[in-house]
């Protein structure tokens, strides 16, 4: 690979890093930091949501559970004083790496439709437990009593503290999947979602890779669980249902799921459409404001998916695409 | 011809005898039913190691499926298939591959999502072993194997005559081309025994000539190889050996004048011409 | 009450319940089997038929015109559903698909959301109620009268599919598209025709559990997902579907009666996911290793 080729390849990664930096010195609302922060939690669910669904080809729709189980168990750990917070988020995310374990292995030979409705049993009855265990959960009402993070001695209590530690994980597990999906193990989930036999033909083992990718995206959206819960102080049932996956479906479709950046933008884009619409129809619905919000969101998903199947992402690759190989034409006929 | 089906624990060979340890592949009385169709019924022969077989015979005669018995896709109902004197009927396919038996598809099933090169370098999976970790952080030792993987892919891709084409998309390529990226992804594994199902099929004059150079450039690296074909003409030029499959049996074992003449094979084509 | 007695209230409404199911889960079966889709908004159309309903007779019509509007204009929906969302997708994909119809059932939840509140809503009862009792318990007009819809609509179904010339194209359809069309049958004329259907059946569903369980705009997504377990668990034909739709009824009434109310919701999710992995588990002959 040309040096220069090598070097192309980290500059989407500093402008990230640079710009999570410096937002901080330009914008000084703190309610904008805190939105993007959430920007940061919700894209690491949703480029989970993105791995599995495009790269991997499988219909999990149980990424707000393990968002769930990541907020409640630290929540409840930390609560309850037994662990100090940060062991608190560790042990959430080994616990659910190993439930992702034993589920995944038999429910990811589920083919399409059928993994999307056991992933999606999976992700109410976790939703009811979350109701019915009301003496460790709190219920309905939501758990309560949560300290702030504290990693060392430091304490996590501002708005822009949350901002950078949330922008952390979520680089961190952004170039963790890119890497992935560029390597050996990528290229075969890749393949085995193109063709099961062909890969496998090739000695990949694809349930193996399949339950690996399931684990990571567990414990990713697990992490992004436990430090929301930090952040607000508070885990409720309703917050990881229904609600969660039609929005981190609508960011993964939104953003286009053939590349692992197109989520973080989806994510960006609907937290911020949330908002925004939070705003503005406050005026005109002010009871209303979560349900209009999800009429529109509805709306918005089947016009993204009519009229701009790969997303924002898939389409701007496209005119890329497009214009490299007008480029190329162009070079090999000047070159005649 | 001998075809004495000596059981397979006494003797690891049938036919041709020529010498202890030169079979490679052994296949006793496979059979393979699918609802009410009998795909393969009772199929038994021998491979030695660098020979080149040929499967014919009239569509629907059960050849994909043979492929697909060998190469671990389908279990036999009934049956055996050992390489290298190791049963390999029930191991899965992803086993087989590390084995050393590799084969193309008679429908490429190429990767669309992927490049040319990346297409050839999933072939490359079994030569390296660096899991989601060392390659989700980096680590030195995933850089290096994806480096060597990338290398052998990439030599692969030149011995087809396609590396001036990496990094384009699959949908870019004509059919001829196609297939041989196909043989290319098939080649990483080094097999040591390698399954085409229909090469040819559909290839323009000029693309069968380049899959007549491949093939020799594999023969000549000591490849066994097991071609099923339609085309006649190609198969009588390439095969040292050629097996006729019709209705899922085999009719006819021999070389491929033996087998031109045959009128069992002639009738199966019913008129076709051999 | 005798304990006896109140195995006996459970089982009728479980039965009651479980009618429900099966009457849903037979929505999902027919769209599924002809597109090969699965509709998530089945259970919006039980919603629909329901608060429709209400609607209309908020408005002072009487009571059958109320229904018989309330059928009309969920079937209308069902019919917009398929052909604003689902049919102007160029390359639809299963999860495409899917995710087209969740976002739908989203949008119709949204509606009648912010139309008619978010309080569950009573309609009066269909026929004059009357209570029996049996064994014990007691039975109403009202559960007989679901059993019966139920009935009626398994045994017109069959009919319909079994002896009229458009109800085996349909069945045609199913098996092999390509081949429907070829001799002929038009197939989009069927898709519209399909999702109709389920969008009328499903709204009957709704109106005659409406008086007995109540309605409100969020009853879409529990009811529409155990009757996707009925049909799942029956194997998508009519007669499972309406089998393991009873049984999931069934089921639930006794463990929700004797156990814990609070997890009866869990009980039907649990018994498909368990129904679809010891469905790989069985499936694993030697026909696909991979």
């Amino acid at each position: 690979m040309k040096a220069s080729n090598k070097f192309q390849v980290y500059i989407p990664w500093m402008i990230l890093v640079a710009i999570v930096i410096f937002l901080p010195v330009i914008i000084s609302s703190s309610y904008m930091i805190s939105i993007m922060a959430f920007v940061a939690l919700y894209g690491v669910l949703a480029i989970g949501m993105g791995i599995l669904m495009g790269q991997a080809g499988l219909f999990s729709l149980v990424q707000p559970t393990w968002f769930g189980f990541g907020a409640y168990i630290a929540g409840i750990l930390a609560a309850r004083g037994l662990v100090p917070p940060g062991i608190g988020i560790i042990v959430s995310a080994v616990f659910v790496a190993l439930i992702a374990y034993i589920i995944g292995a038999p429910i990811l030979r589920l083919r399409g439709l059928y993994l999307a409705c056991a992933t999606f049993g999976i992700l109410i009855i976790a939703q009811i437990s979350f109701v019915q265990l009301g003496e460790l959960t709190g219920g309905h009402s939501g758990l309560l009593g949560i300290p702030p993070l504290t990693i060392g001695g430091f304490v996590f209590k501002s708005d822009l503290h949350y901002y950078f530690l949330s922008w952390a994980l979520c680089i961190c597990c952004l170039m963790f999947c890119s890497n992935v999906i560029n390597s050996r193990v990528g290229r075969a989930i890749r393949a085995s979602h193109d063709s099961e036999t062909a890969s496998s033909s090739l000695g990949v083992n694809i349930p193996k890779y399949r339950l690996q990718i399931f684990i990571l995206t567990s414990v990713m959206a697990s992490l992004a669980g436990s430090v929301f819960c930090f952040y607000l102080r508070f885990a409720a049932p309703s917050i990881f249902g229904f609600h969660l996956l039609v929005e981190l479906m609508l960011m993964a479709v939104i953003g286009g799921v053939g590349n692992v950046w197109g989520p973080l933008l989806g994510s960006f884009i609907i937290t911020w459409l949330q908002e925004i619409l939070r705003a503005y129809l406050g005026h005109f619905f002010p009871v209303m404001t979560g349900e209009v919000t999800a009429v529109f969101f509805g709306v918005f998903i089947i016009l993204v998916l009519i009229y701009m199947p790969r997303g924002l992402v898939g389409w701007v690759e496209q005119i890329f695409r497009l214009g490299r190989r007008i480029y190329e034409h162009i070079k090999s006929s000047v070159a005649q | 011809m001998n075809t004495s089906k000596v059981p397979l624990h006494n003797s690891k060979h049938h036919n041709i005898g020529l010498g202890r340890n030169s079979s490679l592949l052994d296949v006793d009385r496979v059979s393979k039913r699918f609802g009410g169709i009998q795909a393969l019924n009772d199929v038994t022969f021998s491979i030695e190691q660098g020979s080149i077989i040929s499967m014919i015979g009239p569509n629907g005669a059960g050849k994909s499926t043979f492929i697909n018995v060998v190469t671990g896709i389908y279990a036999p109902d009934i049956g055996q298939v050992c390489f290298q004197g190791q049963d390999i009927t029930r191991l899965p396919a992803h086993a087989i591959a590390y084995l050393g038996i590799g084969r193309t598809f008679q429908l490429e099933e190429l990767f669309p999502s992927l490049t040319v090169l990346e297409n050839a370098m999933v072939g490359c999976h079994t030569r390296s072993r660096c899991g989601m970790f060392s390659s989700g952080l980096r680590l030195p030792s995933a850089k290096t194997e994806e480096q060597r993987i990338r290398e052998e892919a990439m030599e692969n891709l030149t011995m087809i005559g396609l590396e001036h084409k990496a990094s384009d998309s699959i949908s870019s390529l004509p059919l001829g081309e196609r297939k041989l990226v196909g043989i290319a992804r098939a080649l990483g594994i080094q097999p040591k025994f390698l399954m085409l199902d229909e090469p040819a099929g559909g290839l323009a004059a000029h693309e069968i000539e380049k899959l007549v150079k491949v093939i020799d450039i594999l023969v000549n690296k000591g490849l066994t190889l097991f071609i099923v074909e339609h085309n006649m003409p190609f198969v009588m030029s390439v095969s040292q050996r050629v097996i006729v499959l019709d209705g899922g049996q085999k009719i006819v074992e021999g070389t491929p004048h033996e087998v031109k003449a045959n009128e069992r094979v002639i009738k199966a084509y019913l008129g076709e011409e051999v | 009450m005798t304990p006896f007695a109140e195995i006996i209230q459970y089982i009728i409404s479980g039965i009651t319940s479980g009618s429900i199911y099966a009457m849903v889960g037979v929505c999902w079966s027919i769209i599924f089997l002809v597109t090969g889709i699965m509709n998530f908004t089945t259970g919006e159309f039980v919603m629909l038929g329901g608060m429709l309903t209400w609607v209309f007779l908020g408005a002072g019509i009487g009571l059958a015109p109320a229904v018989i509007l309330a059928i009309a204009a969920t079937v209308a929906i069902g019919i917009i559903v398929e052909r604003l969302a689902l049919r102007p997708v160029r390359y639809p994909s299963e999860m495409t698909n899917m995710v087209i119809t969740i976002a739908a059932a989203s949008i119709i939840k949204g509606i009648i959301l912010i139309t008619c509140g978010s309080e569950t809503r009573v309609i009066q009862a269909l026929i004059p109620v009357k209570q029996i009792s049996i064994l014990g318990a007691i039975i109403t007009t009202q559960t007989i009268l679901v059993i019966g819809v139920l009935a009626v609509m398994a045994i017109g179904l069959s009919l319909f599919f079994n002896r009229t010339l458009f109800g085996k194209a349909l069945r045609a359809t199913a098996i092999n598209p390509k081949g429907a069309s070829l001799v002929g049958i038009r197939i989009n004329i069927l898709i519209v025709f399909c999702f109709g259907l389920a969008g009328g059946l499903g709204a009957i569903a709704g109106i005659v559990i409406a008086p007995i369980t109540f309605t409100g705009y969020n009853i879409g997504l529990m009811t529409g997902m155990k009757g996707l377990v009925a049909a799942i668990v029956g194997g998508w034909n009519m007669t499972g579907t309406v089998l393991a739709g009873l049984g999931l009824g069934l089921i639930e009434g006794l463990f929700g009666g004797f156990i814990s109310p609070g997890w009866k919701d869990a009980i039907a999710l649990l018994v498909m996911i368990l129904f679809l992995i010891y469905r790989t588990i069985s499936f694993s002959d030697g026909v696909n290793k991979v």
